[in-house]
């Protein structure tokens, strides 16, 4: 049965059963190719298709999912859902009104210009198998490998107050990479980092003459890693390149601002927050120069959308302005809960988990320097680029990143390069030692596929830009 | 969604390949119950039936995986399943032979079917609420039937259904935490009950003014559950043949014999617990037991066929991914009673959080501490540490850091819920270790 006949007809017969119903599908097709030294490692797919049955009783939402897209399989869905909703209702955490669940309609289609249906898995194979060869540029290249994931997503979702909105999205999650070894070392290096590298986008990402390009440099750097000094151990100051901004702003910056971490639902899982309500409007987070935004608006951001999953109209929003804390990562559900304002930000992985507040597009504003300008204030520092480590404590405080390729700043100027750079600090310090960030023009735009979170567990796709940033006094250490 | 309906279902779509094709079914099917808690009361409820089948569609050594969501409308999915086989028909040409392509073989035929005794759904909300009403609880609840399957054209037909429950859950006073956690054969109210008391017990114990520890090397003992964490940690690639030969191999230097673990550290896939399906996705049935580090020595990785046929080894019968499905850490010969004696001054750990690789060429990983975690002094508890960041080497903290471990295991089922509920276990002891490096 196709997936809108069935949601329609099938919607008509519950939207009455209960004080608000509201049925949302997905249909979401991915094709997942891995070539490694230019032979398929993986070449695989996956159609998820579902549907997410939200249920209100006596002002608590209940949800029952199937992938049994019959009237039978429906009907079996919604009465277990009902029946739970029934049970649970009576020991809710809090009781919602149907404003939670704005009566929204309208439609989004992220940017694109050759959608893509358009591109066959052969033609993706080709480019993967094209650049995998580049990227093993000499025997030390042990592992090349070019991976993509291109995602065409459907959502559409119906409420028994009037909601009526259609979202579809294009995703590329594409990953470069060399692995170089010569005696006990090993060495790898990538395009922006492991998954770091997705858009919102269509088939002309795959451009190969700007991709061969890329490759070159890649496998040139990690032969070069392989006698490099490992990072000096010291405080010093410390740039990091946007793409490992992507994963601070999104360890030290989003998870703590969601609200229902916040609220101690994901105490037993990710763990709460150092934020508290009161720190809203008033916490120094960081130097005044700090501007960060929520914004699902931005054209081809791995996490644009027109609506959050209960219909929350989006719009760009400051979390944190002249480096003071201004709002928080809350749904509709959260902001009654907490009293706080929040976003447009009720997520789902897809129609088999609840939507919770969730990042979308975090990213933070440019500032007045050059890159040239930021590396001649420095004395003596490192610069980091590429994530590839990552940990943090579970209220966000401690944290300690890796990357992939440094280089040393003596006397204002790039010196030698650094494998194995790392850094640690605590959230608000790091933040407050901000000294500078470079121009709107040298802002990149990055993201994830795979933000985790939730009880039961949940992946997301998150955007996050920043420009290169600069920091005082950090601890750096090496291998 | 039971047995016959892939029966009636494979017969059909075999039915459909030409003489040089294969195809493989691997099913993961679930009809899960999630209650999800915050203050002792339901913050979500979520029932879910998911049955997501892969096809994996070979011909002259190539090979497509190609998986999509069973309606149980024969019908429609057999449509669903012919257009994905037509699709590969035209795609998989136009690519290369793969380096690990594996002939499909008859891996034989097997039910396994458990069963437990629990609560009807409907009734959780009100006895886990009632049961915490003087706690400040959050966790998840999660139960219900859960199937592998794994079927192929030449013959091959397995199927597995377990029906499990697990209560996860921690206990709070302000931001002091205590964990608990809850899973058996049979529900029964008075253990469970017990359980939630040695929970609540926990936490109360954490009322002494908080120590704030500076960074610095510590003796310390790791509770079951934390040595768990590391394991997991380990489990993501350490183990796996593939990423030693592909150059990701934390532990390429034990491979290599120039460093070695301790000699009280033994490790290996114990099929034995009985808590995870036999056979992977392709049908093979592993030994029940295969040894991957015995007496601090690396005995096995982990070997997938496909890994094995890459690189001419030989195959032990592991997942794709190479993980362990079912470890074990083999038990030492420390008294549960002489714990806190043996530790005299350090740091006692019940959780660990969020590990990760720090340097995986040289197997160091940092993580933070978490839960109720004490300042030991001459064997007493002081008082609940601050939190604190840990990195440090598998080659201290299983070589030559490790004293000993706890004579006593506890068998952990896998309560990973990410897309679909993971399935599989793992046994661990308590892990007593000195020097070990705390960072920030
Ligand atoms: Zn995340």
């Amino acid at each position: 049965m196709q997936t809108e006949n069935i949601l329609d007809t099938e919607f008509k017969k519950y939207k009455s059963s209960a004080d608000f119903v509201a049925f949302k599908t997905i249909h979401e097709h991915t094709r997942d190719l891995s070539v490694r030294n230019g032979k398929p490692d993986d070449i695989s797919s996956f159609d998820d298709q579902g549907l997410l049955i939200e249920i209100m009783r006596d002002g608590h939402i209940g949800y029952g999912a199937t992938c049994e897209m019959t009237s039978d399989g429906i009907k079996s869905a919604f009465s277990k859902a009902l029946q739970m909703t029934e049970a649970s209702q009576k020991k809710s955490v809090h009781k919602f009104t149907d404003h939670i669940r704005p009566p929204s309609r309208g439609e989004f289609i992220s940017a694109r210009q050759k959608p893509l249906d358009q591109i066959s898995t052969a033609e993706i194979y080709d480019f993967l198998k094209k650049t995998s060869q580049k990227l093993k540029s000499s025997d030390q290249i042990i592992t090349a490998a070019s991976d993509a994931m291109v995602i065409e997503c459907d959502q559409r979702y119906l409420s028994s107050n009037g909601a009526d909105f259609h979202q579809n999205f294009n995703i590329i999650v594409n990953s470069l990479s060399s692995t170089a070894q010569s005696g006990s070392e090993t060495q790898t290096r990538s395009l922006h980092g492991g998954r770091g590298n997705c858009l919102q986008i269509g088939a002309e990402h795959f451009n190969l003459d700007v991709a061969l390009r890329d490759c070159e440099t890649i496998s040139h750097e990690a032969i070069e890693l392989l006698s490099a000094e490992n990072c000096p151990t010291e405080t010093c100051d410390l740039i990091l390149a946007p793409d490992q901004m992507l994963l601070q702003i999104h360890e030290s910056i989003g998870h703590p601002l969601e609200l229902d971490r916040i609220l101690g639902d994901e105490r037993n899982f990710a763990g709460w927050s150092f934020v508290q309500p009161a720190d809203f409007g008033k916490l120094q987070y960081g130097h005044p120069m700090m501007n960060v935004i929520f914004d699902p608006t931005v054209s081809n951001e791995m996490a644009s959308f027109k609506f959050d999953e209960i219909g929350n109209p989006a719009e760009k929003k400051y979390l944190i302005q002249n480096g003071i804390l201004k709002a928080g990562l809350g749904s509709l559900e959260s902001q009654a809960r907490s009293g706080l304002s929040g976003v447009a930000n009720a997520r789902s992985s897809s129609w088999n988990r609840a939507p919770i507040d969730r990042m979308a597009n975090i990213n933070l504003e440019g500032g007045d320097l050059t890159l040239e300008e930021m590396i001649s204030k420095v004395s003596r520092g490192v610069i980091m680029f590429a994530n590839r480590s990552w940990s943090i404590d579970d209220y966000r405080r401690k944290f300690q990143f890796g990357c992939e390729y440094g280089k040393l700043i003596e006397n204002g100027k790039l010196t030698k390069t650094l494998k194995n750079p790392n850094y640690r600090s605590v959230t608000i310090p790091f933040w407050n030692s901000l000294a500078g960030l470079t121009k709107p023009n040298t802002v990149e735009t990055y993201g994830s596929p795979y933000c985790g979170k939730g009880e039961p567990s949940q992946i997301i796709r998150v955007g996050h830009s920043s420009p290169y940033a600069l920091f005082k006094n950090i601890e750096v250490f090496g291998g | 969604m039971d047995k016959s309906y892939l029966k009636k279902f494979s017969e059909n779509i075999f039915k459909q390949l030409t003489a040089d094709e294969d195809l493989g079914l691997f099913l993961h099917s679930e009809d899960s119950l999630f209650l999800r808690f915050n203050g002792s009361k339901v913050r979500q409820n979520t029932t879910v039936s998911q049955h997501e089948l892969t096809l994996t569609y070979q011909t002259n050594h190539k090979v497509i995986n190609m998986a999509f969501n069973l309606t149980l409308d024969l019908d429609s999915d057999l449509n669903t399943a012919t257009k994905k086989i037509a699709q590969a028909r035209i795609d998989l040409p136009l690519t290369d032979e793969s380096p690990k392509f594996v002939e499909m073989t008859n891996n034989g035929q097997s039910e396994t079917y458990k069963k437990i005794e629990r609560p009807q759904d409907s009734e959780i909300p009100k006895i886990i609420s009632d049961l915490f009403s003087d706690s400040d609880l959050a966790g998840l609840w999660c139960s219900g039937p859960l199937r592998r399957a794994s079927i192929n054209s030449k013959g091959q037909f397995h199927y597995f259904e377990s029906d499990y429950f697990f209560f996860d859950y921690s206990l709070y006073n302000g931001p002091k935490a205590a964990k608990g956690f809850y899973s058996d054969e049979i529900f029964n109210h008075d253990k469970f009950t017990a359980k939630a008391n040695d929970t609540k017990n926990k936490l109360s114990l954490l009322q002494k003014p908080t120590v704030s520890v500076p960074r610095g090397q510590y003796r310390v003992y790791l509770e079951p559950m934390a040595v768990a964490e590391i394991l997991g940690t380990m489990s993501w690639g350490a183990l796996s043949q593939a990423s030693y030969n592909q150059g990701r191999a934390p532990l390429k230097k034990l491979k290599e014999n120039e460093l070695s673990l301790s000699e009280k550290f033994t490790l290996l896939e114990n099929f034995n617990l009985g808590l995870s399906p036999l056979f992977n996705a392709i049908g093979e049935i592993s030994k029940p037991e295969i040894m991957l580090i015995q007496n601090g020595k690396l005995e096995n990785f982990l070997t997938s066929t496909a890994t094995a046929k890459e690189y001419t080894l030989i195959s032990n019968q592991a997942s794709s991914g190479e993980s362990p499905r079912s470890p074990e850490v083999r038990a030492g010969t420390l008294n549960q009673n002489e714990i806190l004696k043996k530790l005299g001054t350090g740091l006692y750990l019940s959780n660990l959080h969020y590990i990760n690789w720090s340097d995986l060429q040289t197997a160091r990983m940092t993580g933070m501490t978490r839960f109720a975690c004490f300042w030991v002094e001459n064997g007493e508890i002081v008082g609940p540490i601050n939190d604190l960041r840990f990195d440090e080497t598998i080659y201290k903290i299983f070589g030559e850091g490790l004293i000993d471990f706890s004579n006593e295991q506890e068998i952990f089922v896998d309560t990973s819920t990410y897309m679909k509920r993971s399935i599989g276990a793992l046994k661990v002891p308590g892990a007593l270790i000195e020097n070990f490096n705390f960072v920030l």
